[in-house]
């Protein structure tokens, strides 16, 4: 037997292969497996009133391209492309203010304010520390697990949480 | 770098727990929102559709994948075999049969790939859009087949192997014993009304006469295994209660699917001990009783199935279905 990573990999292409010759349940297999991964690279980049139909956008495009992807193992990394121009497009198609009033919370939710706050805070640093700080922090993905689906090496993703937390910590004080 | 940023481990660092439990609502919803299809509209160079098609409704794609034709179906080319001496056609009912040193290298169709190990013996039954099968009488072959489901079948002489997506290999002994491991996805195997599902990691013997035994996890103890051999190939032999005992004791979590598959399979009189152990990981569902199990009720089964999480039993009982439907197996 190979060791879990291998076999990790050698899964999702399978499922990529499968769903490349209309394997719609291998599809919705992938939909499960990568869809925090996607709505986390979109949040960190658009209002979040806007993030599940750009979501569902992002895979609706993949399935109409999975015929281009020619490595299966890859599809994790170019998901995230795919949901980075996505997110990018959606954000200069909608007006800054149309965001804003979206994000308003309900005058009280302190809670609420407190969150987007945050987020706020994170969005404002740099690209590829926002995005691996939204995983963890926001869809509770562990290092690995960004690594794993984003494409990212391990050793990227350590050292994008570690600056990206101590610019947010700065931010935040 | 704290332990906890990487994966929660190690010290707790407060100010990350802060934010995690600040930010927890953002995230994505578990489970998450169906997957809605909107098919966009076909419109031909020449206009013979004009405007904007009306294509059938949004479709939804769940976890069980329901609705959704998307199954391509391509024209089947021949099966190209590629060995030292070179490339060759393989045509229905043609025998395929390698050397003691020789390796073969099989396209199947163009749904995957085979790779045949030495002295295997092969026959090629049927090869068709949607269906393609074989019959290995000995050897090995290692399968990575990217169709859908319920595809690719593979038979032996103690039972027939059902692709259920994706990596496996199979070998079968000269006397007729067979065993598959699988790397990914799942392989069904089926003889007569006995079936065993296997999953990624997993691995399954047969016996001619008698069909699948109960798959294991391939990081099970020598003795589980010889233990579960026992139970599946010399049922009432002496030792048989004790290997009951040391399968149930030595049990974890992760042979859930073995247990499952042991509730229907052990005497009458043992099927409380094995409902007791698989409860203590997985609780049996609502409406599944210690009376019906024991009674072998399917729907008890199957909803005991569900709760482990491996996908629905309605989908494997459809697959299972078709298997019936396809080949009239032993």
């Amino acid at each position: 037997m190979s060791s879990a990573p291998d076999t990790v990999k050698t899964d999702v292409a399978c499922l990529v292969r499968s769903a490349q010759s209309g394997d719609r349940v291998a599809f919705a297999e992938l939909y499960q497996r990568f869809t925090r991964m996607v709505h986390g690279v979109v949040l960190a980049r658009i209002g979040r009133a806007d993030v599940d139909d750009v979501v569902q956008d992002v895979f609706v495009t993949a399935l109409e391209r999975l015929g281009e992807l020619r490595e299966p193992a890859a599809f994790g990394g170019w998901l995230g492309t795919i949901a980075r121009h996505r997110a990018t497009d959606h954000g200069r198609r909608m007006p800054p203010t149309e965001t804003l009033v979206h994000e308003v919370a309900a005058p009280g939710d302190r809670d609420r304010l407190e969150a987007l706050a945050i987020l706020d805070a994170i969005r404002a640093l740099p690209d590829a520390y926002r995005e691996t700080l939204v995983l963890r922090l926001v869809e509770g993905m562990s290092g690995a697990e960004i690594a794993d689906r984003t494409g990212l090496t391990p050793a990227s993703v350590r050292v994008n949480l570690h600056r990206g937390m101590k610019l947010l910590r700065e931010k935040l004080t | 770098m704290s332990d906890y940023l990487w994966d929660k481990g190690g010290e707790e660092d407060p100010e990350i727990e802060r934010l995690e439990r600040a930010l927890r609502p953002l995230a994505q919803s578990t489970p998450p929102p169906p997957l809605v299809l909107r098919p966009r509209p076909v419109i031909s160079n020449r206009g013979r559709w004009t405007g904007v098609a009306l294509l059938a409704a949004s479709v939804a794609l769940l976890a069980g994948g329901v609705t959704l034709a998307l199954r391509l179906q391509r024209a089947v080319p021949a099966w190209q075999v590629t060995t030292t001496k070179g490339q060759s056609s393989w045509r229905v009912g043609g025998w395929l049969e390698t050397g003691d040193r020789e390796q073969a290298s099989v396209q199947v169709a163009d749904i995957g790939t085979l790779v045949v190990e030495p002295r295997t013996r092969l026959r090629l039954l049927d090869t068709r859009a949607g269906r393609h099968s074989l019959e290995l009488a000995r050897g090995t072959v290692h399968a990575t087949i990217w169709a859908p489901p319920n595809q690719f079948f593979v038979d032996t002489p103690s039972s027939l192997a059902v692709d259920l997506g994706c990596a496996y290999t199979l070998t079968v002994d000269d006397d007729g014993s067979g065993l598959v491991r699988v790397l990914a996805g799942w392989v069904g195997f089926k003889w007569r009304d006995r079936e065993s599902f296997i999953p990624a990691g997993s691995a399954c013997p047969t016996r001619p006469g008698i069909g699948p035994g109960t798959p294991y996890n391939e990081r099970v103890s020598p003795a589980y295994r010889d233990a579960l051999s026992i139970l599946d190939f010399s049922p009432g032999a002496p030792g048989t209660a004790a290997a009951l005992t040391l399968v149930l004791d030595e049990s974890a979590e992760s042979d859930e699917v073995t247990l499952w598959h042991l509730l229907s399979r052990v005497p009458d009189a043992d099927r409380d001990r094995v409902f007791d152990r698989l409860a203590t990981f997985v609780a049996p569902p609502a409406g599944v009783t210690r009376a019906g199990i024991r009674g072998g009720d399917r729907a008890m089964l199957d909803a005991w199935w569900d709760a482990l999480g491996l996908g629905t039993t309605a989908l494997w009982r459809t697959w299972s279905q078709q298997w019936t439907d396809n080949v009239n197996h032993k």
